[in-house]
C-alpha cells in the first residue's frame, strides 16, 4: 500500500520482471515517443519563437493568444484530436498510424509544442535589443543574429525544453487514447509508457510495482534535467 | 596596468579610395512613429579622422550614427560607404558595406562568451559556414590559440591578459573597453563610437580616448557621438553640433569651440538653453 514504509518497495523493484525486458522496454518507448515528440517541438519552436519575438505582423496578439491557450489544453482532448485524426476514418488514416508511437509522438508534439513555443518567446524577447544590434552591426547575417540570440536565451530555452518534455513525459490520457497500452505476447512493450503502466499497475492493485515506475519516471527526468543543464552551462564559455 | 593602452602596432592602412569620405550621409532623414529625429542632414567621414558629434541628450546622435552604420534605413536621403549608395544596392553589397563599419554601443552589449569569443566575433561571422564548422570542430578537440587580430585589438585596449575570462565578469570600463577591441579586430574602414565613455571613470575613459587615436593612426575613420565637450576638444579633428533635427555647423574643433559660426551653436557651447 502506498502508506507503507519506502523499504517495503524493494521486494517490488527486485520482482520487477527485467529479464523479459518489460520495465526496460517501457523506459525505451516513454523515452523514444517523448524525445523525439520534444526535438521536433523543439525545432518548431525555436523559429516561431524567434519571428514572434521579433518581427510584428498582424495577427500577433491572436497567435499569441492561442500558444498561451495550448499550454493549457486538456490532454485528453489532444488524444481525441489526434485518434480522430489518424482514425481509419481520419485525414491520417490511410496511413494505419493508430495505436502506434507515431501517433503517440504526433499527440506529445502537440502537448509539448505550445510550452515550448512560449517560455522560448520570452526567453527571446528578454535578450537585450543592443545585443542583437551588435551582432547585426558586427556584420552578422539573420541567421548570425539569430544564433546569437539563441546562445543568448538558451538558459530560458533550456527551461522551455525542459517543461515540454515534462508536460510530454508525464502525460497519460492522450497517449492511452491515441497508443491503447500495448505490450507484446512477450510482455515487451508496444505502445506502453511508464505512465500509462504506473495507471495500470495502480488500478490492478500492485501499487508497489506502480510506486517503483513511478520512481524510475522521476529518476529520468531529473537525468534529463541534468543533462540539459549542463549542456547550458558549458556553452557559456563557447560563446 | 601592464599593457599599454593603444599598444597596438601602428600599422597605417591604405585609405579605401583616396581621401575620399569613407561615409558620406547626404541629405538624410529619418521619422520615427511619425516624428522627424533627422531632417536633411548631411555628414562625411574621412579615412583617419575623429569627428565628434555632439549635442543635447535625445536630439538623434545614436539615430545619426545607427544610419551611418547602415543599422537604419534614411526615409530620404542617400548613405554611401566609400562611394557606394548602400540603400539602393543589393542585400549582399549592403551587408559587405555594413561589414566595413565598426560600432561600439553606449552600453558595452557583450555576448555571454569569453573575452576572446567576442572580440572575434566580427572575424568569425566573416568566414564561410564550412570554415566555421571546421573551427568549431577543431576547437572542440582542441582550445584554439588566441589569433593575432583578437590579441592585438585587445592589446590596444590593454584586455590582452583577459582574454579567457567571461565577459559577464567584467567591470563596466573593462567592458567597454573589449566592446571597443570586438569592434577594432575585424579592421573597420570606419568606426562609429555612440557615447562610448559616459559611464566610465577618468582611467578607462582615457584608455577608450587612447585607443581612438590609435585607430585614427591606422588611417580609420571615426565618428563619437559625445555630450562631454572636452572630449571633443581632446579627441577630435571636426565637430558636427547636432540640434534640433540637424547639423547646426560642422567645421575643425577648434574652430567650432573658439568661433562658432552658428548662433545656436554657439550658444550650446556655452551652456545656454538651445531650444
Amino acid at each position: 500500500m502506498p502508506s507503507e514504509p519506502v523499504v517495503h518497495l524493494l521486494p517490488a523493484f527486485l520482482d520487477l520482471p527485467f529479464r523479459e525486458g518489460y520495465v526496460r522496454s517501457i523506459i525505451y518507448v516513454s523515452l523514444y515517443v517523448s524525445g523525439i515528440a520534444v526535438i521536433l517541438s523543439t525545432l518548431f519552436s525555436i523559429p516561431v519563437a524567434l519571428v514572434m519575438g521579433f518581427t510584428d505582423f498582424p495577427g500577433k496578439q491572436f497567435a499569441k493568444s492561442i500558444i498561451n491557450t495550448g499550454m493549457g489544453f486538456p490532454s485528453v482532448v489532444v488524444g481525441l484530436l489526434v485518434l480522430f485524426i489518424v482514425s481509419n476514418q481520419g485525414p491520417l488514416g490511410s496511413l494505419e498510424l493508430i495505436f502506434t508511437t507515431e501517433a503517440m509522438i504526433i499527440s506529445q508534439f502537440v502537448l509539448a509544442t505550445p510550452p515550448i513555443t512560449a517560455i522560448s518567446m520570452a526567453a527571446i524577447s528578454g535578450v537585450d535589443a543592443d545585443v542583437r544590434g551588435a551582432a547585426r552591426v558586427l556584420g552578422g547575417t539573420r541567421v548570425d543574429v539569430a544564433l546569437v540570440t539563441i546562445k543568448e536565451a538558451r538558459y530560458g530555452i533550456a527551461t522551455a525544453i525542459l517543461a515540454g518534455f515534462g508536460r510530454a513525459i508525464s502525460e497519460v490520457g492522450s497517449v492511452l487514447i491515441v497508443g491503447g497500452n500495448i505490450t507484446g505476447a512477450d510482455g515487451v512493450s508496444k505502445t506502453r509508457t511508464l505512465t500509462t503502466a504506473i495507471q495500470l499497475e495502480a488500478r490492478q492493485g500492485r501499487y508497489e510495482t506502480a510506486m517503483v515506475l513511478g520512481a524510475v519516471l522521476v529518476v529520468l527526468v531529473l537525468l534529463v534535467n541534468a543533462v540539459v543543464v549542463r549542456i547550458g552551462d558549458e556553452g557559456v564559455m563557447r560563446g | 596596468m601592464s599593457e599599454t593602452a593603444a599598444g597596438g602596432t601602428g600599422r597605417r592602412r591604405e585609405a579605401p579610395s583616396g581621401d575620399a569620405p569613407i561615409v558620406d550621409a547626404t541629405e538624410v532623414s529619418v521619422t520615427f512613429e511619425g516624428q522627424a529625429v533627422l531632417e536633411g542632414l548631411s555628414l562625411a567621414v574621412e579615412p583617419g579622422e575623429v569627428v565628434a558629434v555632439i549635442g543635447p541628450s535625445g536630439v538623434g546622435k545614436t539615430t545619426l550614427l545607427q544610419v551611418l552604420a547602415l543599422s537604419v534605413e534614411p526615409d530620404a536621403g542617400r548613405v554611401s560607404v566609400d562611394g557606394v549608395d548602400a540603400w539602393a544596392a543589393e542585400e549582399a553589397e549592403r551587408l559587405a558595406l555594413r561589414r566595413r563599419v565598426g560600432m561600439v554601443f553606449q552600453s558595452a552589449s557583450l555576448f555571454d562568451a569569453s573575452v576572446a569569443r567576442n572580440v572575434e566575433y566580427g572575424l568569425r561571422v566573416r568566414r564561410s559556414w564550412r570554415e566555421r564548422l571546421e573551427a568549431s570542430l577543431r576547437s572542440a578537440l582542441r582550445p584554439p590559440a588566441l589569433s593575432s587580430r583578437v590579441r592585438e585589438a585587445l592589446s590596444v585596449v590593454g584586455m590582452a591578459g583577459q582574454a579567457d575570462q567571461s565577459a559577464r565578469s567584467l567591470s563596466g570600463g573593462e567592458a567597454q573597453r573589449v566592446s571597443f577591441a570586438r569592434a577594432l579586430a575585424y579592421d573597420p574602414d570606419v568606426l562609429l563610437l555612440d557615447e562610448p565613455t559616459s559611464d566610465l571613470d577618468p582611467r578607462n575613459t582615457a584608455v577608450i580616448e587612447d585607443a581612438m587615436a590609435e585607430a585614427r593612426e591606422r588611417g580609420i575613420g571615426v565618428v563619437v557621438a559625445t555630450h562631454d565637450m572636452h572630449q571633443a576638444e581632446r579627441v577630435a579633428d571636426r565637430v558636427a553640433v547636432l540640434l534640433g533635427t540637424d547639423v547646426a555647423e560642422v567645421g575643425e574643433t577648434s574652430r567650432v569651440f573658439s568661433q562658432p559660426s552658428d548662433e545656436r551653436t554657439r550658444k550650446f557651447i556655452s551652456g545656454e538653453l538651445v531650444y
